[in-house]
This record gives structure tokens, sequence and C-alpha cells, in this order.
């Protein structure tokens, strides 16, 4: 299991920066497609551009299975680190 | 046949691109396959993983007498419509009415913006900023005294410059437009593509590996002119303009409808607007981009429409030489259109090597791409295709024949038939009812619009979209389902096309541009951000409300000034009179913030305390909002049992040249709008019974309107009632415009039972009160900086 800092900061980053009302997202809500929160390509676009950033770990062309939720990115970014 | 006076014609041609500082070398240059593109040295590349541009060779622009402190989109502008002007045996306008100018534009004074905030916060790069500029500066070169604005539809929107261009002739209302679109390569524009992957990372090669687009910058300049005007003249003619299609998608922010259906309706409404088939179409001038989205939806497009009914028909897409030059694009593109009719040769899609020409064969079926080299082939009629950011489609056609286009119904009364307000002092038509006849306005804190989840939940708004929107967007939105919810207009697959969109906005995405600029400037151009982005455009605010709302009729920004949020409503009765939409929402909305005061009060304008009207101060109270007005034709409007506030009976605008940012000595074209807007309604002077003024405080600008009603009303001034719905809310410029409008249509229809007022004898006004139930003509009067002026009647 990552650790909760790493989802934590993902969680801010979402609701700060892409507008998702807090009370709305879990570590294990879904992200991308229907019965989702409704993030896009263009949202996703920023959460590599975070991650790079603060982790240095590139998830450019990365499968759609580790964008899941907060809980598969953190998993993604703890194992490649 | 189209009847001569329908017959709307191209008289002359300006360009400047990267292939070339006019339209003899750019053509010459598309004749020897010559591309354009680069690698840019005049922007930071540092970790950009693209570094390919197709910038503007040379310095032909930036000598021209006149331009000294222009903005290098203006500049450019000014460039290509002197070499249009010349081309066309035309000089100074003088002041003339009868010449409009219209032109495009998607990042407009963003070099400005970038030199204020990375090297020095010049007042005077300020006013050069919004792309309100443009058109109001290339007026001012020519000095044309028509309509003046800015079609803000990103990369659509030169093409929508000229189809608005020949409307406004169709209309009546102009012999000449100057027409057209210029963008700048800057900073914003090329973090912003870079932040959304859209680059290619080697010259961009539409319709072949479409792997993302190159920037491009320059200018178009067409002049479009009314068939009698140019024959009277002896003009030299080029070709005709014949009809075209706008439309709006419904469907996403920055990407295009996969299935093309919006595209495909802007392509079909071209075609039969002008009165031709699929057959007649020669060449296309594509959109061609370059990514896999524009290009995949744009193949479907055109084997939907014209497989199996023309297998004649040849593309290309000019961007492989020019790179995509935004909101210049259409109009540069329209240029290379109209020389291809001409001279009958096909300009080339650069950049296939034998393998991809392969690969081409399978996709175009029996459309010949004009793969690498031009062709020759007779040609009698021409498409050129823009589809934008925003999701906004436009499509026109020039010909060698007439067409057959159908004269437009002047006759049809047009109607106001919902309302959306968002004040700083509450949203929602009701709350403003109630702050006028009963509860008083409480003196809003800081004048600034604020809408949230109670306005998102009303208006069945979800998350998953609201989310999106900048403060600019969200206000538009708002006050634009507002009005359809007022108008009970409900929007679905029935009539969905039939009612469009027209954004009046005097800043605009200024903000967003202003705050992408600074996060560059920051963390470098590497490190733009994919969500801002989008909101730097325009017309975001206008896609964002057709995505709510599922309008996907026509959508275009207008920016010129305040007088913008007045002028859409203007510009929505000429698409209904035209018979391109039954129903519209015309709006006004700007925003003020931090960076908005900042800029405001950089040009010495902001008070720091409320200032009224007719004060004398030289400052106003800037404020913002929203208002959206529902207007329809009447038969569409009884139609379907809509109540009824008043009637749009006519507008007028005018504009007469003063430096850009001031507005002293250009009264004489409030005349002249308030006169072409009586005439429009077919009333005299005697039949006004009110006027809603756009008095904020500001002594130069309500002396203007004080001044002019002397002259109009004579006498009859001391007992007119004027009255300003900037006393209690503030300059909202394109807000409160429309405002004025909104205000005059609740007055009409008794919701508002009385209204403070002023009277002015002798330059003095003097507060008082006026009854709604003596009113049957109100006239509405707004002013923009730069010298453009827009007044309405409405009437019972």
């Amino acid at each position: 299991m990552a650790d909760t800092e790493i989802k934590a900061k993902i969680k801010n980053l979402i609701c700060s920066t892409l507008g998702v009302e807090a009370d709305a997202l879990e570590y294990d809500t879904a992200l991308f497609g229907d019965d989702s929160i409704g993030l896009d390509s263009v949202d996703s676009l920023e959460i590599i551009a975070f991650v790079d950033e603060e982790y240095g770990v590139d998830m450019t062309g990365v499968g759609k299975e580790h964008f899941l939720n907060i809980d598969s990115i953190a998993d993604y970014i703890e194992s490649h680190k | 046949m189209t009847n001569d006076k329908t017959r709307c014609v191209i008289t002359g041609l300006g360009m400047i691109s990267a292939i070339g500082n006019n339209v003899q070398e750019c053509w010459n240059n598309a004749m020897n396959s010559v591309s354009g593109i680069d690698h840019t040295k005049t922007v930071d590349t540092e970790n950009c993983y693209s570094d390919f541009a197709a910038e503007v060779k040379g310095d032909a622009w930036d000598n021209i007498p006149g331009t000294d402190g222009m903005d290098r989109a203006s500049k450019l502008c000014i460039k290509a419509v002197a070499e249009a002007m010349k081309d066309s045996s035309l000089s100074d306008f003088a002041g003339d009415e009868r010449v409009s100018v219209i032109m495009g534009s998607c990042v407009g004074g963003v070099a400005s913006a970038e030199i204020y905030y990375t090297k020095e916060k010049d007042s005077a790069l300020i006013p050069q900023m919004p792309i309100s500029a443009i058109a109001s500066q290339a007026a001012g070169y020519c000095h044309a005294g028509g309509t003046v604005t800015n079609v803000a539809n990103a990369c659509a929107a030169g093409t929508i410059s000229i189809s608005y261009a020949a409307d406004l002739i169709r209309m009546g209302k102009a012999d000449i437009v100057v027409a057209g679109g210029a963008d700048s390569f800057a900073s914003v524009p090329f973090a912003g593509f870079t932040s959304l992957h859209a680059l290619d990372d080697h010259p961009c090669s539409p319709f072949n590996h479409l792997s993302g687009i190159t920037l491009g910058e320059g200018a178009g300049a067409l002049i479009v002119e009314s068939y009698e005007h140019a024959v009277k003249r002896g003009a030299k003619i080029y070709c005709e303009v014949l009809g075209s299609g706008i439309t709006s998608d419904a469907h996403h922010i920055t990407a295009p409808r996969p299935d093309g259906e919006c595209q495909m309706n802007a392509i079909r409404r071209a075609i039969s607007d002008s009165g031709i088939t699929e057959a007649d179409i020669d060449y296309v001038n594509a959109h061609g981009t370059g990514t896999a989205k524009n290009d995949e939806a744009e193949f479907l497009s055109l084997h939907t429409i014209f497989d199996g009914k023309n297998d004649d028909l040849s593309v290309s897409s000019t961007k492989a030489m020019t790179g995509h030059c935004l909101g210049a694009a259409g109009a540069v593109e329209a240029v290379f259109a109209v020389k291809a009719l001409t001279e009958n040769i096909l300009p080339p899609t650069l950049g296939f090597s034998e393998e991809d020409l392969v690969v081409l064969a399978e996709r175009a079926g029996k459309i010949d791409f004009v793969p690498n080299k031009p062709r020759k082939k007779e040609i009698d009629t021409v498409m050129s295709n823009s589809f934008a950011f925003g999701g906004n489609n436009a499509s026109i056609v020039f010909s060698k024949n007439p067409g057959d286009i159908a004269a437009p119904d002047k006759k049809e009364k047009i109607c106001i038939t919902g309302l959306g307000i968002v004040t700083p002092a509450g949203n929602g038509k009701d709350k403003y009812i109630a702050n006028c006849n009963d509860d008083g306005f409480e003196e809003p804190g800081d004048m600034r619009s604020a809408v949230g989840k109670t306005e998102y939940d009303e208006l069945g708004l979800k998350m998953a979209f609201y989310r999106k929107l900048d403060n600019f967007s969200q206000l538009q939105a708002v006050s634009g389902m507002y009005a359809l919810k007022d108008g009970n207009y409900c929007v679905n697959d029935d009539n969905s096309s039939d009612i469009g969109i027209i954004v009046g906005t005097s800043e605009g995405a200024l903000s967003p541009v202003c705050d992408f600029e600074m996060l560059i400037a920051e963390k470098g151009n590497a490190n733009g951000s994919a969500f801002k982005f989008p909101n730097t455009v325009y017309n975001a605010a206008g896609g964002y409300l057709s995505i709510c709302s599922g309008i996907k009729g026509y959508n275009v920004t207008a920016t010129n000034g305040a007088h913008s949020g007045l002028f859409s409503v203007g510009y929505a009765m000429d698409v209904i009179r035209l018979g391109r939409e039954k129903a519209m929402l015309a709006t006004g909305t700007d925003e003020n913030n931090d960076i908005m005061h900042e800029l405001y009060s950089g040009l010495g304008l902001a008070a720091d305390k409320p200032e009224a009207p007719y004060s004398g101060s030289d400052k106003f109270t800037l404020s913002d909002g929203s208002t959206s007005l529902l207007l329809e034709d009447e038969t569409y409007a009884k139609s379907r049992g809509a109540k009824i506030y008043a009637y749009a009976a006519g507008f007028g605008t005018a504009h007469k040249n003063v430096k850009t940012g001031s507005l002293s000595g250009s009264g004489e074209a409030l005349d002249s709008a308030i006169n072409n807007a009586l005439c429009d309604a077919g009333i005299g002077t005697d039949k006004i019974d009110a006027v809603i003024g756009f008095a904020d405080g500001h002594k130069v600008i309500d002396s203007i309107e004080t001044d002019s009603l002397a002259r109009i009303f004579g006498d009859k001034l001391k007992k007119l009632p004027v009255i300003s719905v900037k006393q209690h809310l503030g300059e909202g410029r394109a807000a409160s415009a429309a405002l004025g409008a909104a205000h005059a249509a609740l007055m009409i229809s008794g919701d508002i039972a009385e209204s403070s007022c002023f009277f002015i004898d002798g330059g003095k006004a003097v507060a008082g009160k006026t009854k709604s139930a003596e009113l049957n003509n109100i006239l509405v009067l707004s002013f923009a900086a730069g010298g453009s002026y827009s007044a309405a009647v409405i009437a019972r």
C-alpha cells in the first residue's frame, strides 16, 4: 500500500486544480469513464505533469489500469520512484 | 439565381504568413511547395518536447506608419488590410458608415501581455492586450465608420468573420466589409499547446501522420463587397462569396465530436445556403490541423458528405506550409481558396513520403488530397472549413458563379422571451426585479458576481461539467441557462440546431490569458497547465454554454469593448432575420477580479469608492456580471406559446476612430448608432419614451452620452427619463450593456413597475423616477473605448 501522504497530495491536486469537490472524492473513487467523477484526457495531463514534477515518475503512456483511482496512481508512484 | 442586391463579392486580398509577406509571395511559395515551418527562435523552448513553429519572416509588418505601439497581432492585421485595400483600389474610407471591419482572432494581444508580465508593467500595453484592440485599430487605420467588431472564436474566427461580413452586406448594413483575422505566435499559445501535448515534434503533416499541430502566425484580409457597389465603382472582382454554415458541437471544450455531426451540419448548411449541391464543390481548403482528433473527424465528414455525390473532389490543408495560424487561419486559408479558384491551381498538402502516399490512398478513397505538389484543375466553386476549440464549426463557399442565395427576411418581428441575469447584487431575473422594485439594491461589497452550487443545482448542472469552468465561463453558463429556463425553452434533438448563441464581451478571457502568462513566466513554457489553457480562448464560455445547454446552432463570441453586450443583441437579430436560426441567446459578460482590477487601475479608470452616474468623476466603479436574453422570431415564439416580454425592434451601431482605449471625440458615432437604430425600428425620436444610457460616473463617458442625447432629442430631453443600470451595479462593461436591454424588456413587460432615472437639463442630471406603464419604446445605448457604439430600440 502506498503511503497516505502521496494519496492526500493527489487528492489535493484533483480538488484544487481540477475543481472536483472534496466530499465527492475518496481514494477508491473511479476517476475516468462512466460512473466516475468525470475526469478526461486533459485532466490526465495535469495528473501526469504533477506526478512527474513531484515524484520524478513519468506516467506518460502508462496503461489505464494505473489511472483507475487515487489508490492505483499512488501504487504506481510508490513502485516506480 | 441570387439577385444582384444579395450578391456579395471579393474585391481585394491581403495576407502575411510564414511563407510570405504578401499574397503573391505566399502564393508563389505555395506553388513551389515551400513550408514556412522551422525551429522557433522567438520563444523559450527549454524542456519543451517540440520547438517547431511557422513564424513570419522579416519585419515587413512592423514598419507601417501609424501602427507604433500596437500589439504584434494588430500590426500583422493592418499589414494584410493595407495590402487588401490597395489590391481593391481603395483608399482611406474617411469615416464612411457603410464600411465595416470584422476581424477574427484567437489569442489577440498575448505578445503585449507577455511583455507586461515578464518585462515591464507599462500601462500603454494594457489596451493592446484584449482582442478588442485588433478590429478597432484596423478600423482606425482605414477610417471605417460602420460595424466594427472582432470574432473571437479561436481557430474558426477567420472564417466566421468573412461569413458575418457577407451577412452584413446582404442585410443592407454595409457596402464594404474589411474582413479577416490575425494572430501572433507567442509563449501563451506555444506553452498551451505544449501542455496539451498537441504540438507535433516534427513539422505538422495534415491528413498524414496526425501527430499534432505546428503553430503559425499571420493575418489574412479580404475586401468583401456588395456586388452592386463593386460594379458601380468598377472594382476588380475575384469571385462571389456564397453561403456559409456556423454550428456548435455541444460536446467538448477542446476535442471535436468524433462523429463529426455538427461539422457536417456546418458544411451542409454552407452548401444549402449557397443554393448549390455537393457535386458543385471542386476544392475544399480543409481545416486539416494534423491532430488525430481533428483529421479523423474531418476524413469522416468529407467522406460522409461527398462520397457518391462528388467523385472529383480535391481537398488540401495549407497548414503544412503556414502552420496553424489560429484566429488568422480561416482568413489566410480563404485567401488561398480564392487564389486557387481564380488561378485554377490547387495548393498542395505537404509532407507525404512514398510510404505515406500508400496509406493516404486507402484513407482518401476518391478524394484527391493534392499531396506534395500543386495541381492544375479548372474549378468553379471552392469551400473553406475551420473548426475550433469550444466546438465551433464554420464553412464558407466561394465561387465564380452567383449561386442561389435567398434574400433576408427583414419583416419578421423579433421578441425577447427569456432573461438570465447575474450581478454582484444577486443572481436570477426574479432577484433583479426584486432589487429594482421592492428590496432596493444592497451596496455590493466588491462588485464581483459569484455563482456557485445553489445556481448549478437549480439549473441541473453537474460537478463533472462545472468544475472545468473558469469564473468568466461560470457567469456566462449560469446566465445563459437562466435565460433558457426563464423562456421555458427546452433544448432537445428536434430544436437544438434552431437556436444559437452570440456572446458579447469586452475583455473576454483576458484574465485567464494573463493568469496563464504569469504561470509560464514563473515555471517556464514546458510547465503550462493543460487544465487552464482551454479557458484562455474567449469563446470557451460560449462553448461551455453550448455543452451544458445542448445548443448546436450558430455560436459566435463578439468582442469590441463594453458595447459588445448590446452589440450581441443586434448580431442575434441579424442571425434570425437571415433565417440562420429561429432563436438566439444574446449575452453580455465580463468579469471583475484582481487581474482586471489591476489592469483598469493601471489605466487610471477603476475607482476605489462607488461612483454614481453623472458624478463628474474621472473614474468608474469597476463591476461585472452576465446578462443573457433569449430572442426569437415572433412566429416561432408564438407557436411554442412563449411569454413575450418585449420586442427587439431596431438596432444600430457605428464607429468613429479615436485612440485605442479612449473615447473623446467619438460622440458623433453615438448619434449615428441611435439614428440607425431608430431607422431600423421605423420610428422617429418622438416615439422614444425613455433611454437606458451608459453613464457610469466617468465624466468623459457621461458627457458623450448627454451631449449626444441633447443633439438627438433637443428640447424633449428635459422630460425624457434616462436610466442607468450602472447606478447601483457599477460599470460591468458588456454585462451592463446587455443588462440595459434586459432592464428595458422588464419595464415594457411591467415586471419592473417603476425605475429610478435622471432627467438631463443643460448638461446637468437630476434624479427622478419613471413609471413603466407609460413607456412603449425604450432606447438602449452602449459605448466602447476606441469609439464604437450600439443602440437598440426595445418596444412594447
